[in-house]
C-alpha cells in the first residue's frame, strides 16, 4: 500500500466536512485582511500628526476604521474557530465510527487478542487528543502565516528595502536553533530509551507491588524505582542544559526585527530616502511579523503528533478483513472437514501444520493436548474467528469462506470461560441468543441452564441490570447465563473451549449440568483439559506441536498413543474425587 | 485561576525554589524586554527633534543588542530552572507514590486500582511534567511583563497608563468569567466522555458475543448514540466559549483604539509633545501583547490543574499504621479471637474464633462469597480487623512490623505475577542472597527445573515481552519455587487451580507438597483429596464458621460439608 502523508489522510477522513473547513479558512483569511486595517489607520494617523493635521473628523474616521478592523477580525476569527470546531468534532466522530465499524469486519480473534484497554485508548483518548491541534490548525495557521505575509506585502509597497531588512532576524535566529538540532536525533533516541526504562520500571513496580511486599523486597525494588525515575528527570534536564543557550539566543533574537529596522531606517532617513511617516509605520508593521511566524513553527510539533495518531488509526482501518461470500448457502449436512490446513496468527509463526480431519454431524469430538499445542486454534478456526490461508475448512461441503459470516455464526455456539455480559438486564442478555424470543422462552432457557433460581434472587429478578462485563455476578453465574443465551440460540454445532474448568469450583456441578443440556443432540466439539470428561467422545484427536498425532476413541488411544496414555496417567494421578 | 496556580505551586514542593528564582529573574527579563520600546522611543524622539547625527542609530542598536543579550542569558537560566522544576517535581511525586504504595494495605490492590495508579504515575504525570512549569512561568511572567510595561507607560504618561490598566483589568475580568463558565461545564464534558468510554468498551469486549450472535446493529446503536452525544456536548461547550473569546479580544482592542485616540487628542491639545503622541500610537500596538499570551496559556493551565487533581487522588488512599517491632516467634500457631470484619460497610466475617496449631494443615471450604479469601488475607494484614484480634505465635499481628510479619508468611494465589526479568532472578526474589545452586534446588523441588533447562537460555531466559511465554501451570510452579526458597513457616494457599492441563496439574501437586512440608498451612481447598488429608476443616457460610472438625468427624453429619463432598464427587466424575 502506498504511504500517504498523514495530513492528506486526515483531509480524506474529513471528506464530508471540507465545506466547513474551507469556510473556516475563508473566514479566517478575511479576518486577517480586516486585521490589517488598524495598521493602515495608524499609518494615516501618524502622517496626520506629523503634518499637523488639525481636523478631528480625519482622526475620528481612522480611529473608527481601526476599531472596525479589530472588531471584524475578532468576530471572523471566532467564527472560523467555531466552524472549524464543528468540522473537527464531526471528523473525530467519523474517525471513531469508522474504527468501530471496522472492528466487526476484522477476524474476531484479532479483536479478542487486542487488550480492550489498548483499543479504547486509541478510539477514545488518542482521537480526543487530536481535537486541539485540528480545530485550531486551519484558523491559526491561516492567520499566523497569512497575517505576516500581508504585512510584508504592505511593507514592500511602502519600502522594499525595509521589507527585506525586517526579514533578517528570523533566519539568523533560526540558525542558532539549527546548530542545536544537529544533535537532536541522538539525544531524542536517548530520551525515548530512558523514558521507556522508567515506564517499564513503574509498571513493574506497581504491577508487582503485591509480590514485592509479600517477599519484603520493598527496599530494593523501591531503590531501583526511584533511581530510574530520577535518571529520567536528570536526562531531560541535562539535555536541555547542553543546548539551552543557543535556543535562548534564537528565541530572543528571531522576533527582534527592530535590530535591523531601527538603525538601518535611521541611516536611510538621514540619507533622505525614507520619510519620517513611512519610518514610523514600518516600525509598527515590523512588530507584527515575527511573533505569528514563530507561533506557526511551534504548531508543527503538535501536527507531528497528530500524524502519529492518524497512522495508528490507519493501521486499524487498513488491516485485513475477513472476506466471505454474500449469498447464503443451503446446508444438506453439518459435516465439518479440515483439508491440509496450516495456520499462524502472525505471518512468520505457523501454529498448525497441515491438519486434515473430519467431524461428522451429530457426533462428539474432543481435542486434547498440552497447552500451546494448537487445539484451541483448531476450534476457533472452525468457529470462523479467523480465516485460513493455506488449506481449507468446509462445513456441509461449503468452504467456510463461501458462507456469509452471519450465516456461519448462526451455525455455531461457542462457549468458553470468557463470558461477556452487556450492561443490560439479565433478560435482555439472555435474549441476545435469539432476538425474537419472548419472556417465556427466555425463562425456559434460564431454567434449563440452571440459572433461574439465582436470577430470581437478584434485586429485580430478570430485570436486574448486570454491570459492564457482568461484574456483580460470580464466574459460574455469568457462565450459566452465557449458556442460557447459547441454548436460546439453538445452533446445530456447539464448541466448548475449556468451558467446564474450575472457573468457580462451588458451582462446577451446576455448570456441568447446564452444559450437558446444551449439547444434547448437537454436533459437539470439546477442548478439554480434564480427560475424564471426554472418555465417551466418539472421536478424540491428540494435538501436539500443531499436528494431529493420534486419533480414535478413548480405549483405542490408550493402546495406540503413548502420549495420550501418559496424559491419562498424569490426569488420573491428579484427578480428584476418588474419596475414600 | 489563582486557585489552580496555587495548586500547581504547592505541587512543586521542593522545586518551588527554582520557580521562585525563575520568577525573580523574570522581572529583569521584562526590563530587558522594555529596552526595545526604549529604542523605538529614542528614534521617535530623534525624528521629531530633527536630530541629524548617527547618535540615535547607535543608541537604538546598543539598546537592542543589550535587550537581546540580556534576555537570552536570563532566558537560558530561567528555562533551565523551569525544566528542572518540571521534571523533578514530577519525579518527586512519582517517588512519593512509590513510597506510599509500601504503606497502602495489600487489600486495596486489585487489577483496577493498580491500573489506575500506573496510569497516574505514567501518562497523567507526563502531562504535568511537560506542561506544568511552562504554564506556571508563562502566566506569571506574562503578568510580570504586563506589570513592568504598565509601570513604564505610567511613567511615560499617567493618563495613557490609566487606559492601559483599565483594558488589562477588563480583560482579566472576562477571562475569569470564562474560567468560571468552564468549571461549570466540566461535569458535562466528563459525563459525555465517560459514556463514550463505557459504550466503546462494551462494543470491544462484547465483540465476540455481538458477532457470534449476529447482533451488529443492536450494540451499534448505543455506541452511535454515545458518539453523537459526545460530539454534540463538545460542540455545545465550545460554543459557550465563543462569545467570551470575542469579548476578550474586543476588550483589549477597544482600549488599543482608545489609547491611540487619547494620544491624538493630547497631541492636538498640546498636553503631549508630537513625539509622545507618535509613541502613544506605537504603544497602542504593543501594550496588550503580553497579557494576551497569558490569557492563551490559561486553557493549558486547566489541563495541568485537572491532571494534578487526578494525581492527588493517590494521597487519599488510606495507609496502614505501621508501628510495630520485629517479631520472630518460635511457634507459628495462628489464632482468630472474636474477629469481625466488614468491607464497604458490608459485614464479611462475623465473630470468627479458631486456632490453627503449629505445623498443621487447615482447609477452608464454603460457598463463593462466604468469606474464605478474606479470612486468609487478614492474616497477612491485607486489611486490619474491625474488632477482635489475630495472633501468630501468640503475638498480635499488628504488633509485628510489616516486614517481620511478611517474613513469616508465603502466599500462593492464582494470579501469579512474574517480573520481566530472568527466571533465575524471579525465583531468587524469594531470597535475594540465594546462590545459583539454591535457586536450582528450589526449582527442582517445584518441578520447574526440567522445563527451564529445556529453554534456550535456561535460567537466564527473560520472561515476558520479547522473552519466553510460559503456560499458566509453569508460571505457577515458578511462583512456588520462589516460595520454597523463601521458606516461610506459614503458608496461605488458594487451591483453585484454574485451567491447568493434566500433566501440569500433576506436577503442580508435587510442587505444592514440597512447599507445604512441615509448615503451618491455611488453604482454601477444592479438591477432595487435600480436604480429606487436612488436620482441620473449617466450613464457612456467610462470614461465620458453621462447621469445624476433621473429615472423619464431618463426613456423615448433615450440613454444608456433606453436600460439598457430594457435589465434588459428582463434578469430578462428570462426563460429557
Amino acid at each position: 500500500m502506498q504511504e500517504k502523508s498523514p495530513m492528506l489522510r486526515l483531509w480524506e477522513l474529513g471528506e464530508q466536512y471540507h465545506g466547513g473547513l474551507i469556510r473556516a479558512v475563508l473566514s479566517a483569511s478575511v479576518g486577517v485582511l480586516c486585521g490589517l486595517l488598524p495598521y493602515f489607520a495608524a499609518a494615516q494617523i501618524i502622517i496626520g500628526l506629523i503634518r499637523s493635521e488639525q481636523d478631528t473628523s480625519f482622526y475620528l474616521f481612522w480611529c473608527c476604521l481601526a476599531l472596525g478592523g479589530y472588531i471584524l477580525r475578532a468576530v471572523l476569527y471566532a467564527l472560523a474557530l467555531s466552524m472549524s470546531h464543528k468540522a473537527t468534532f464531526a471528523i473525530l466522530k467519523n474517525i471513531r465510527e469508522r474504527i468501530l465499524a471496522k472492528l466487526p469486519k476484522l477476524p474476531l480473534g484479532t479483536v479478542m487478542d487486542t487488550p480492550s484497554g489498548q483499543m479504547k485508548q486509541i478510539i477514545v483518548d488518542q482521537v480526543e487528543s487530536m481535537e486541539r491541534p485540528l480545530a485550531h490548525l486551519l484558523p491559526e495557521m491561516t492567520s499566523n502565516i497569512l497575517a505576516p505575509v500581508c504585512i510584508l506585502i504592505y511593507l514592500f509597497v511602502l519600502d522594499w528595502r525595509m521589507a527585506l531588512l525586517s526579514l533578517v532576524s528570523i533566519p539568523v535566529g533560526m540558525a542558532f536553533m539549527m546548530a542545536v538540532m544537529a544533535n537532536y536525533g541522538k539525544q531524542y533516541e536517548g530520551s525515548v530509551k530512558v523514558t521507556q526504562e522508567m515506564n517499564s520500571t513503574i509498571v513493574e513496580y506497581i504491577g508487582g507491588i503485591e509480590v514485592i511486599k509479600a517477599f519484603n523486597q520493598g527496599k530494593n525494588s523501591y531503590a531501583k524505582f526511584s533511581q530510574r525515575v530520577l535518571a529520567n528527570a536528570s536526562y531531560f534536564y541535562h539535555w536541555m542544559k547542553s543546548c539551552q543557550l543557543p535556543v535562548s539566543i534564537s528565541r530572543t533574537l528571531a522576533p527582534t526585527t527592530l535590530i535591523t529596522i531601527l538603525p538601518a531606517g535611521w541611516i536611510m532617513y538621514l540619507g533622505g530616502s525614507l520619510d519620517i511617516e513611512t519610518f514610523i509605520t514600518v516600525i509598527i508593521l515590523s512588530l507584527g511579523i515575527a511573533g505569528p511566524l514563530l507561533a506557526a513553527m511551534d504548531f508543527v510539533d503538535s501536527l507531528a503528533k497528530v500524524g502519529t495518531i492518524v497512522s495508528e488509526v490507519d493501521s486499524i482501518l487498513n488491516s485485513e478483513e475477513q472476506k466471505h461470500g454474500l449469498t447464503p448457502v443451503s446446508f444438506s449436512s453439518e459435516d465439518i472437514r479440515l483439508d491440509h490446513v496450516s495456520f499462524g496468527y502472525h505471518a512468520d509463526q505457523e501454529i498448525l501444520h497441515d491438519v486434515s480431519l473430519s467431524i461428522p454431524a451429530g457426533t462428539m469430538t474432543a481435542f486434547v493436548g498440552p497447552s500451546g499445542s494448537g487445539k484451541s486454534t483448531i476450534a476457533k478456526l472452525i468457529a470462523g474467528f479467523w480465516d485460513v490461508k493455506k488449506g481449507r475448512i468446509t462445513l456441509g461441503g461449503h468452504d467456510l469462506k463461501d458462507i456469509p459470516l452471519r450465516q456461519l455464526y448462526e451455525q455455531t455456539a461457542f462457549v468458553s470461560q470468557d463470558n461477556y455480559l452487556f450492561n443490560e438486564s439479565v433478560r435482555d442478555n439472555i435474549r441476545m441468543g435469539k432476538p425474537g424470543a419472548d419472556d417465556a422462552q427466555v425463562e425456559a432457557a434460564a431454567k434449563a441452564a440452571g440459572c433461574d433460581s439465582f436470577i430470581r434472587k437478584l434485586e429485580n429478578s430478570y430485570d436486574t441490570v448486570v454491570g459492564g462485563g457482568g461484574a456483580h455476578l460470580s464466574g459460574g453465574e455469568r457462565q450459566r447465563i452465557a449458556i442460557a443465551r447459547a441454548m436460546l440460540k439453538d445452533a446445530p454445532i456447539v464448541i466448548l473451549d475449556e468451558a467446564t474448568a474450575y472457573i468457580d469450583p462451588e458451582n462446577e456441578a451446576v455448570v456441568q449440568k447446564a452444559v450437558a443440556k446444551l449439547v444434547k443432540g448437537k454436533t459437539v466439539i470439546v477442548i478439554a483439559h480434564r480427560l475424564s470428561t471426554i472418555t465417551d467422545a466418539d472421536r478424540i484427536f491428540v494435538v501436539a506441536d500443531g499436528r494431529i498425532s493420534a486419533s480414535g476413541t478413548h480405549e483405542e488411544l490408550l493402546k495406540q498413543s503413548a502420549m495420550y496414555h501418559e496424559m491419562w496417567q498424569a490426569h488420573i494421578g491428579a484427578k480428584d474425587g476418588d474419596a475414600a | 485561576m489563582i486557585a489552580v496556580l496555587k495548586k500547581l505551586y504547592r505541587f512543586a514542593g521542593e522545586e518551588q525554589k527554582n520557580i521562585n528564582k525563575s520568577i525573580f529573574w523574570g522581572f529583569f527579563y521584562a526590563v530587558f524586554h522594555m529596552f526595545q520600546v526604549g529604542a523605538i522611543y529614542f528614534i521617535v524622539l530623534a525624528l521629531t527633534a530633527g536630530d541629524r547625527t548617527y547618535h540615535a542609530a547607535w543608541t537604538a542598536l546598543l539598546l537592542l543588542i543589550a535587550s537581546i543579550a540580556g534576555r537570552a542569558v536570563i532566558n537560558r537560566f530561567t528555562q533551565l530552572q523551569q525544566t528542572h522544576a518540571g521534571y523533578f517535581m514530577v519525579a518527586n511525586k512519582r517517588i512519593a507514590i512509590g513510597d506510599k504504595l509500601k504503606r497502602i494495605p495489600m487489600g486495596y490492590f486489585n487489577a483496577k486500582s493498580l491500573g489506575e495508579i500506573t496510569g497516574i504515575s505514567t501518562t497523567v504525570l507526563d502531562v504535568v511534567e511537560s506542561n506544568g512549569p511552562v504554564v506556571l512561568v508563562n502566566i506569571l511572567s506574562g503578568f510580570i511583563n504586563s506589570i513592568v510595561f504598565l509601570l513604564c507607560v505610567f511613567g511615560f504618561d499617567w493618563r495613557i497608563g490609566l487606559l492601559a490598566l483599565a483594558g488589562t483589568v477588563l480583560y482579566l475580568l472576562i477571562t475569569s468569567a470564562m474560567e468560571k463558565k468552564s468549571a461549570r461545564v466540566t461535569p458535562r464534558r466528563q459525563e459525555s466522555e465517560a459514556q463514550l468510554v463505557d459504550a466503546v468498551l462494551e462494543q470491544i469486549q462484547g465483540m465476540s458475543v455481538i458477532k457470534s450472535f449476529n447482533l451488529t446493529g443492536k450494540g451499534d446503536r448505543r455506541v452511535r448514540e454515545a458518539l453523537e452525544y459526545n460530539r454534540k456536548s463538545n460542540l455545545d461547550i465550545e460554543r459557550l466559549f465563543t462569545p467570551y473569546m470575542v469579548a476578550q479580544e474586543l476588550s483589549l482592542h477597544l482600549f488599543s483604539v482608545l489609547i491611540m485616540g487619547a494620544g491624538i487628542i493630547f497631541g492636538l491639545n498640546g498636553s503631549m509633545t508630537l513625539s509622545d503622541a507618535l509613541m502613544t500610537v506605537v504603544i497602542s500596538f504593543l501594550v496588550f501583547s503580553q497579557i494576551q499570551s497569558t490569557g492563551s496559556a490559561v486553557s493549558l493551565l486547566r489541563v495541568v490543574g485537572s491532571s494534578i487533581a487526578h494525581a492527588d487522588q493517590i494521597d487519599e488512599i488510606p495507609e496502614m499504621d505501621s508501628t510495630g517491632r520485629p517479631v520472630y516467634p518460635k511457634k507459628h500457631d495462628i489464632s482468630f479471637d472474636h474477629v469481625d470484619f466488614s468491607y464497604d460497610k458490608r459485614p464479611i466475617l462475623k465473630n470468627v474464633n479458631v486456632t490453627i496449631p503449629d505445623r498443621t494443615t487447615t482447609a477452608i471450604i464454603g460457598p463463593s462469597g462466604s468469606g474464605k479469601t478474606t479470612l486468609c488475607s487478614l492474616i497477612a494484614r491485607f486489611w486490619d480487623v474491625d474488632s477482635g484480634s489475630i495472633r501468630i505465635g501468640s503475638t498480635d499481628i499488628r504488633e509485628y512490623t510489616l516486614e517481620s510479619l511478611m517474613d513469616q508468611i508465603s502466599m500462593v494465589f492464582q494470579n501469579v505475577y512474574l517480573f520481566a526479568d530472568t527466571i533465575e532472578n524471579n525465583i531468587r526474589f524469594g531470597k535475594p542472597d540465594a546462590t545459583h545452586e539454591q535457586v536450582v534446588a528450589a526449582a527442582k523441588k517445584a518441578c520447574c527445573h526440567d522445563f527451564i533447562s529445556a529453554l534456550a537460555d535456561g535460567y537466564d531466559t527473560v520472561i515476558g515481552e520479547g522473552g519466553a511465554t510460559l503456560s499458566g501451570g509453569e508460571k505457577q510452579r515458578i511462583s512456588i519455587a520462589r516460595a520454597i526458597l523463601k521458606n516461610a513457616p506459614v503458608i496461605i494457599f488458594d487451591e483453585a487451580t484454574a485451567n491447568v492441563d493434566p500433566e501440569n496439574e500433576d506436577k503442580l501437586q508435587k510442587a505444592m507438597e514440597e512447599l507445604m512440608r512441615n509448615k503451618t498451612i491455611l488453604m482454601i481447598a477444592h479438591r477432595l483429596k487435600t480436604v480429606q488429608k487436612a488436620d482441620q476443616i473449617l466450613v464457612l457460610d456467610e462470614g461465620r464458621i458453621v462447621q469445624k472438625g476433621t473429615h472423619e468427624e464431618l463426613k456423615d453429619t448433615p450440613g454444608i460439608y456433606r453436600d460439598f463432598l457430594e457435589v465434588r464427587k459428582e463434578a469430578a466424575g462428570w462426563k460429557l
